[in-house]
């Protein structure tokens, strides 16, 4: 018998690293957008090593939560905004591998405090927004899609 | 109260939002509550940390742009949470976490205003420091006591 307090527990661990992924990601997506131009993109992008971290720690809890609960994502049936959050993950991954494989990343590296972007690194950016957007609405719906097909 | 418990349990649109097993009824505004508060909490821990040292060749002062979308972020979870709690009076107020969590959010709101002022000045001092690290705390006890309402 599992102790009540072990799934509130990863939760709240799981809920705090995605909510430090979604804010720094969330602002460096903003200042490329456009939003706070003042901000000089290179040292706001030193912040994305601790997004990864906190990430990573998302993923830790959210495989531990994964095994406390399978049949909740796995089903049988599957359950839709599972496949959905892991299919948003690995666009999100895509999208990212084309930001640095394009060079994007240094080129936004050197705009400076009071510059734009380009108009690839805000599309770019705004996918980002929007596939994280759709990353927590998909985690949000798991409980409500358990089983929905 | 009694009045007031009875507009929200006789409301149509809060009786939809409650019975309704429809993915756009009271999903959809939970998932409005969440969404808000992810970025609202999120770009305030980043902007505490920075307070706090972190992050130290990122200049403060224009990080008070982002002030704005963080109010939006606000004013989402705010709504929506206003929303299920009229939908789920009873169950709500007679949480013991409830006021507990009540009384965070308003301290960390409150704390946005004041640290606001602090980053528009680019202050460094340590009573900034003081605030944004009670601010770190307030958010991650809001979102821990949020959490384990479903279980008390």
């Amino acid at each position: 018998m599992k102790a009540w307090w072990i799934v509130p527990v990863w939760k709240t661990l799981h809920y705090f690293a995605i909510a430090l992924v979604v804010g720094i990601v969330g602002l460096v997506d903003l200042r490329i957008v456009g939003v706070a131009k003042g901000l000089p993109l290179r040292p706001l992008q030193r912040l994305m090593p601790w997004a990864v971290v906190a990430f990573a720690v998302a993923a830790a809890s959210g495989y531990a939560l994964l095994r406390l609960n399978p049949a909740n994502s796995f089903g049988p049936p599957v359950n839709v905004a599972f496949a959905g959050k892991i299919l948003f993950l690995l666009l999100i991954g895509l999208n990212d591998m084309l930001y640095f494989a394009t060079g994007l990343k240094r080129q936004v590296d050197a705009v400076g405090a009071g510059e734009r972007t380009s108009v690839s690194a805000r599309i770019v950016a705004g996918v980002s927004l929007v596939l994280w957007i759709g990353v927590v609405y998909w985690s949000r719906m798991l409980t409500f899609l358990a089983g929905a097909i | 109260m009694h009045l007031l418990q009875q507009w929200t349990e006789a409301n149509a649109f809060l009786i939809w939002l409650r019975e309704s097993p429809s993915i756009w009824a009271y999903p959809t505004v939970f998932f409005a509550h969440t969404i808000g508060l992810v970025f609202t909490a999120g770009a305030s821990l980043v902007i505490s940390a920075r307070l706090l040292g972190a992050a130290r060749h990122l200049p403060i002062a224009p990080l008070a742009r982002f002030f704005r979308a963080i109010w939006i972020g606000v004013w989402l979870t705010a709504m929506s949470g206003l929303v299920m709690l009229a939908s789920d009076l009873e169950t709500k107020l007679t949480n013991r976490l409830f006021p507990v969590k009540m009384t965070l959010v308003v301290c960390a709101v409150a704390l946005m205003v004041v640290l606001r002022r602090r980053v528009e000045q680019s202050s460094e001092s340590a009573s900034t420091r003081a605030l944004a690290a009670v601010s770190l705390l307030c958010w991650l006890g809001a979102v821990a006591a949020g959490r384990f309402m479903a279980y008390f």
